[in-house]
């Protein structure tokens, strides 16, 4: 390990152990902390961490090499996140990750720049779909960026580093125009992404500048992600006004057509300002990802109108952390009726009735769940919530724990206490930095207003929760696995029977839900089980929250009854297809789900009708796909997804999921054979049959399905065509007689395989092309062929 | 207690206890890689895979517990499928070499690296025996040989191959000239009467180890001499007719009869043969399309049809292989083939089951990638104690030419790594594989581990490759509180059990060595004697 070049102060890893115990169940805690310290887990830092705690070398080795966030090699200055979830994938992520190794020179065995200064990983879903692909370099997030647009995001984010720190501005202290009303910003992970947080402090510094005093709130995701970052000025006196896509040079222009200046003087003294700044910000690069504004968005109403908020209760209005406005809105009633009203077996049997089913994916019923732990015998009771999203393209539970952490919560002790449990843990993801955050945030509100802790409510209940914060492995959502994470090990599953209900955290009954399921709860108990049931179909009670995503006019987070059908969604909610192209299939449940076909369109949503078509309900990734889509490719992307996932621990899994992508990837290369499709089919099914956990078990859904419905798909690429025009190996660019000679093409080709010839008909040298597509995006007269 | 049923038997055990467990007491044998008797289960390797009839589900007995009223199959169609399988995955990411590739590709399948191993102790006598066990004519081979085996020697892409053919000629002509070849004792005589058509290297062959089985050989030839091909169409520069008689004489002295001069069709009829002899052996060599009709067996336009694993034909109680078979002219192939058919006779005078010959279950690593080697000539030699250093340049050497002999034979044959595994016999991912048929090649693809040896330790040898990731080691080192132990390392496909924080398996493994060399199923795991064993005469 090259150690050489760190400096390890011993008494700084002596100082966390100390703040994170000793504990061998402590060490993925340990580990997060020695990492921030050092960017990556020097190898002495590791030593001296089993010398002075219960933890072992081989648990610190098993563990620090299982979980995918943990470094072992240093790192350079600068991280550079290429979101590869699916949406990102599916609008060409790859290709920016090849621009940006290219760009930075890095060695195809390595991952940092030969200057130390950029460290290029690929990232699990970051959960700003609408914004794909998704860049961050460290907290900087770049959204639709393209390969050739790759040294313009460097050359950005080397020129605001180097701002950072001058921009410090004096506040005004004169006296400010005191306005009633609120402006809501929405501080969503994707808002964030999507820059809102540059855009709350432009309308801070704003309305300091206009001398207007009015609260600035923030509040949590409205679910048009699409639209990200969203402004709604919510004025006493003046009709609510929404303005999406605002970039923080936009925002002068809104205070000004609310708040005008009252005086002459103060006006101009504004445009100076202006000018003033307008000046400084000359030195800044040219960025070609700001959105136009868009006042007062049209489809919104079609985009809200089929929604139904019970998860999501209040979107768009709530402060996520303010408590007092989520007790106004009949937060903690729920919690207060099943304390001081219900026995545990009343609540239990109000969510039988609900017809509630678990949300992480299989859809088992809550109320038999929570009954199995109630009944278990144990020294003592857990409660878990789930919190461990890992599909590429889902963001519900991340969206649910960042603006209604206290909903989840209410929805936790209601479990509880409804199960017997005193104790319990939220495991969130540790890519989910705002989530964890916000939770640590509203536990700690919750413990000081005495909803957490001993006696609550004044009644013999008494409960803590504490945060996990996973590592990064995708199967910590196998509960069995996330049981073992909390215990501090690595995260392979576990052989059920015993279930966690009767045997799970340190071998004590344990209730392990879903975010969105808990967040289901304190509705449920307060509207009362047949309001809930009202909902959905036969089956599939009350509400779903899905990731919608892809290629659709209107992506972003969405609640729909059951029942809805999926044509319903992408052309009702989601607007239909961008671009004018055609509906080809959405892929459902991520990973562990399947691509259903446009054919299919009128399948409702509901647990037993997407399983019957192949696909499942899986946590709520919803992703839309065009005819310019290879649905080969598709099923190859989420099987190197799962296969790089997989713990390692079962045969079938840890070899089986390798081999078939082995066959998926010669096929896509064009060197499939006819076999190879009956040799894809029996291993998926021999893989599903023998796989120990739901991870392998479902791995092979993708591609199931695939061959059923697109099964000419694969056989084009056998003969080694890609209908889609996806797949590297099998298309050739070329420029045809519309070229005009205007030479762009050959400006953005990254390899110049395109000889610059002004006014002549260009040229591309194939055997040079990396089907970066970047001459394609850039033609103006579309001559650029792909065949 | 609670009662289930394994395989329509009832049962009642304990609660807790494992289908696996309950198995075993039904005397059920229920395969497994991963799991011991005494250490917690860990459901890796999913061998043990049964079926559970109310579910529908395949489960993993080591660690399932009974449940009440359980109906359980453990030797159904499905179950057996789901068994093989898990073999083929297994063996698609092991990376070694059940048999070494001289032998594996030997067409008379010879124990090349034993030969050499007893050449280079001195004990050419037992070489020799080594030799004839598959080879009847080693002499003439090892004047006329192909020599495939030299050509998969994994040292001939580094430094030349080992010398094989001209040391099994060196043996073989010591023999000759010691004025009392080997005569291997025969069985008592059966009784049984074989027709022998042909006398080239195939009929020889055949005759040789019929006689050792007690079958009464008559060799029928249409040329005045015995060699068919070996005699009238071979060059004597290649091959002196002296040497050739002297190998000849042998299977004489065990018994055979040469009736020359005797033609199909002339002579001879096919039907007295049938009717006269127990069996009959077509090794005609090949033959004009025009004659194929005469055997009265299948055949197709240009060779006689067999069956690939017993070369019986079509017809009742007729054998064939050699040039008629496969038409060609490799000596070595109709040599190895003139041994199956015997094999294959003998079993049909005795009314035994044809064998069924299946060697695709052995593992194979194939051709080495750059660099994998040396490291590991370089711990052979390590191992051996003997510096890196050929006792003549290979390269050049035409292994046609005879005269290997003395010190330099001893040299030569110390130069093989005994490439085959040295836990062939206790390899129970081989020993299942052949038991289920599995085919080691079925998901074998480009992606494979790198081929290496880990010998930090005083006596344990490591191979990565060969590890299945069925954490025995793991276990038996935490259960057994050695201080650092082994652990897996890395997660998923890319997997490895390793000493801890960059450790050696010298710390690692300080009390559990031999222990978990023992469990070791899949041969990852070996000590230096038993490599040493395999290599060196260890008196």
């Amino acid at each position: 390990m090259p150690d050489s070049k760190t400096d390890i102060n011993l008494t700084d890893i002596d100082t966390i152990v100390a703040e994170h115990g000793h504990a061998a169940s402590d060490v993925i805690a340990i580990l997060h902390a020695v990492q921030q310290r050092y960017r990556y887990l020097p190898e002495q830092a590791l030593r001296r961490v089993c010398e002075i705690s219960d933890i072992t070398p081989a648990a610190i080795s098993g563990v620090s090499t299982f979980y995918s966030q943990f470094r072992h090699r240093p790192a350079g200055e600068h991280f550079i996140n290429v979101c590869t979830g699916t949406a990102c994938h599916v609008k060409g992520a790859p290709l920016v990750v090849d621009a940006i190794r290219r760009e930075r020179h890095i060695a195809p065995d390595n991952d940092t720049d030969p200057d130390g200064q950029f460290t290029v990983q690929k990232v699990a879903c970051l959960g700003c779909c609408t914004l794909a692909p998704v860049v961050q370099i460290d907290s900087v997030t770049y959204g639709h960026t393209k390969p050739d647009g790759v040294r313009e995001v460097l050359t950005d984010f080397t020129w605001r580093t180097t701002q950072n720190g001058a921009n410090g501005k004096s506040r005004s202290t004169s006296k400010k125009q005191k306005v009633a009303g609120e402006v809501r910003v929405g501080l969503g992970s994707c808002c964030v992404a999507g820059g809102s947080a540059a855009v709350r402090d432009a309308l801070v510094s704003s309305l300091d500048n206009a001398r207007v005093d009015v609260s600035v709130k923030r509040v949590g995701c409205v679910g048009m992600c699409h639209q990200t970052p969203l402004v709604e000025m919510n004025l006493t006196g003046q009709p609510s006004t929404l303005y999406a896509r605002v970039q923080p040079d936009d925002v002068e222009q809104i205070i000004q057509r609310h708040f005008r200046p009252k005086t002459l003087g103060q006006r101009l003294n504004r445009r100076a300002t202006q000018w003033l700044e307008s000046l400084l910000l000359n030195g800044a690069p040219e960025q070609g990802k700001r959105h136009p504004l868009n006042v007062r968005d049209k489809p919104v109403a079609a985009f809200l109108g089929r929604q139904k908020h019970i998860a999501t209760e209040n979107c768009g209005v709530l402060d996520p952390l303010d408590l007092d406005e989520y007790r106004g809105f009949g937060g903690f009633q729920a919690l207060q009726k099943c304390l001081l009203e219900l026995s545990p077996q009343a609540i239990i049997e109000e969510i039988k009735q609900s017809g509630l089913r678990g949300r992480g994916g299989a859809g088992f019923p809550s109320g038999q769940k929570w009954a199995i732990v109630q009944a278990a015998k144990g020294d003592k009771k857990y409660i878990i919530c789930n919190g461990d999203e890992g599909d590429p393209g889902a963001f519900m539970d991340r969206m649910i724990l960042e603006s209604y952490p206290y909903r989840v919560i209410e929805g936790m002790m209601v479990a509880a206490f409804a199960v017997g449990a005193d104790e319990g843990y939220f495991y969130i993801r540790g890519e989910y930095p705002l989530a964890l955050a916000r939770v640590r945030q509203a536990l700690a509100t919750c413990r000081e207003a005495g909803l957490l802790g001993k006696n609550i409510l004044g009644s013999d209940f008494s409960l803590d929760l504490k945060i996990v914060e996973g590592g990064g492995a995708f199967v910590c959502g196998e509960e069995t696995a996330l049981i073992e994470s909390i215990e501090g090990k690595r995260g392979m599953p576990r052989i059920r029977p015993p279930f966690p209900a009767h045997s799970g955290l340190w071998g004590q009954p344990t209730l392990v839900n879903n975010t969105e399921t808990y967040a289901l709860v304190p509705w449920i108990m307060r509207r009362g089980a047949a309001a809930f049931a009202e909902l959905g179909t036969e089956k599939s009670k009350g509400t779903k929250v899905f990731a919608l995503a892809g290629k659709i006019a209107r992506g972003g987070l969405i609640e729909v009854p059951m029942g809805i059908t999926i044509r319903e969604i992408v052309e009702e909610i989601g607007g239909g297809i961008a671009d004018g192209r055609r509906f080809k299939a959405v892929q459902i449940g991520g990973p562990s789900g399947g691509c259903i076909p446009a054919e299919l369109g009128h399948t409702s949503i509901d647990f037993e009708a997407l399983q019957e078509v192949g696909a499942m309900m899986g946590s709520g990734g919803l992703l839309v796909l065009d005819d310019s889509d290879c649905m080969v490719d598709i099923a190859r992307y989420f099987l190197s997804f799962t296969q790089d996932q997989s713990c390692g621990k079962c045969t079938f899994c840890r070899v089986g999921t390798r081999r078939m992508l082995d066959i998926l990837e010669r096929i896509c290369a064009g060197k499939g054979k006819p076999s190879d499709l009956d040799d894809l089919e029996s291993l998926s099914h021999e893989v599903n049959g023998g796989s120990l956990c739901g991870l392998g078990k479902t791995a092979p859904n993708p591609i199931l399905t695939t061959l059923k419905y697109f099964r000419k798909e694969y056989e084009a690429h056998i003969q080694g065509h890609c209908p889609a025009g996806k797949c590297a190996e099998l298309i050739t660019y070329s420029i045809n007689d519309d070229c005009i000679g205007c030479t762009k093409c050959a400006q953005v080709c990254p390899v110049d395989c395109i000889p610059m010839r002004p006014y002549e008909i260009h040229e591309i040298d194939s055997s040079v092309c990396t089907r970066c597509d970047s001459c394609r995006q850039v033609c103006p007269e579309d001559a650029v062929e792909v065949n | 207690m609670i009662s289930a049923q394994i395989n329509q038997t009832p049962i009642e055990v304990p609660e807790g206890t494992t289908l696996l467990q309950a198995a075993r007491q039904l005397d059920i044998d229920i395969p497994t890689l991963c799991y011991l008797e005494g250490l917690p289960h860990f459901t890796s390797c999913m061998l043990c895979l049964v079926k559970d009839v109310e579910s529908d589900k395949l489960v993993a007995s080591c660690s399932m517990p009974v449940a009440e009223g359980m109906v359980v199959e453990t030797d159904s169609e499905e179950v057996h499928a789901a068994r093989k399988t898990a073999l083929e995955l297994l063996m698609s990411d092991h990376v070694g070499d059940c048999i070494a590739p001289c032998e594996r590709t030997c067409p008379a399948h010879m124990n090349i690296p034993l030969m050499n191993k007893h050449i280079e102790a001195g004990r050419d006598r037992e070489a020799l025996v080594t030799v004839k066990q598959h080879i009847a004519l080693p002499a003439v081979l090892g004047r006329i040989c192909a020599a495939p085996c030299e050509n998969n020697c994994y040292r001939s892409r580094i430094d030349g191959a080992v010398s094989i053919c001209a040391l099994k000629c060196y043996v073989a002509d010591q023999d000759l000239a010691s004025g009392s070849p080997y005569l291997p004792a025969r069985k008592t005589p059966s009784g049984k009467r074989v027709a022998i058509i042909g006398s080239g290297p195939t009929g020889l062959s055949a005759a040789y180890y019929l006689q050792l089985d007690g079958h009464a050989c008559t060799i029928f030839d249409d040329h005045p001499e015995p060699g068919g091909m070996l005699r009238y169409g071979v060059a004597e520069t290649d091959l002196p007719r002296d040497i050739l008689d002297l190998e000849i004489d042998v299977i004489r002295k065990l018994g055979a009869r040469f009736d020359m001069q005797q033609q199909i069709g002339l002579q001879l009829s096919l039907a007295e043969l049938r009717e006269t002899f127990d069996a009959v052996v077509l090794a005609t060599g090949q033959v004009p399309p025009e004659e194929l009709k005469k055997f009265e067996v299948d055949s197709t336009t240009k060779s006689v049809r067999v069956d690939n694993a017993t070369f019986a034909t079509s017809t009742e109680g007729i054998f064939a292989g050699g040039g008629v078979v496969n038409p060609g002219k490799m000596a070595v192939r109709s040599v190895g083939h003139g041994r199956s058919i015997a094999i294959s006779v003998d079993r049909y005078l005795w009314n035994q089951v044809l064998p069924v010959i299946n060697n695709r279950s052995q593992s194979r690593v194939g051709k080495l990638r750059e660099g994998e080697l040396l490291p590991v000539i370089e711990a052979m030699h390590d191992l051996k104690r003997l510096t890196y250093e050929r006792e003549f340049e290979r390269t050049g050497l035409d292994h046609s030419v005879v005269g290997i002999a003395g010190a330099q034979a001893i040299g030569e044959s110390g130069q093989c790594l005994q490439c085959g595994c040295a836990s062939f016999h206790g390899c129970d991912l081989r020993i299942y594989s052949e038991q289920y048929g599995a085919n080691a090649q079925r998901f074998k693809g480009e992606r494979r581990k790198s081929v290496e040896r880990i010998l930090d330790h005083p006596f344990v040898v490591y191979e990565p490759g060969k590890c299945i990731q069925c954490g025995l080691c793991v276990r038996i080192t935490e259960a057994k509180g050695e201080d650092l132990g082994l652990v897996f390392v890395g997660r998923g496909f890319n997997v490895r059990v390793e000493a801890p924080l960059n450790g050696t398996m010298d710390g690692a493994l300080q009390k559990t060595a031999r222990e978990c060399i023992a469990a070791c199923p899949s041969g990852a795991l070996l000590s230096r004697d038993m490599l040493c064993e395999k290599m060196l005469d260890s008196g």
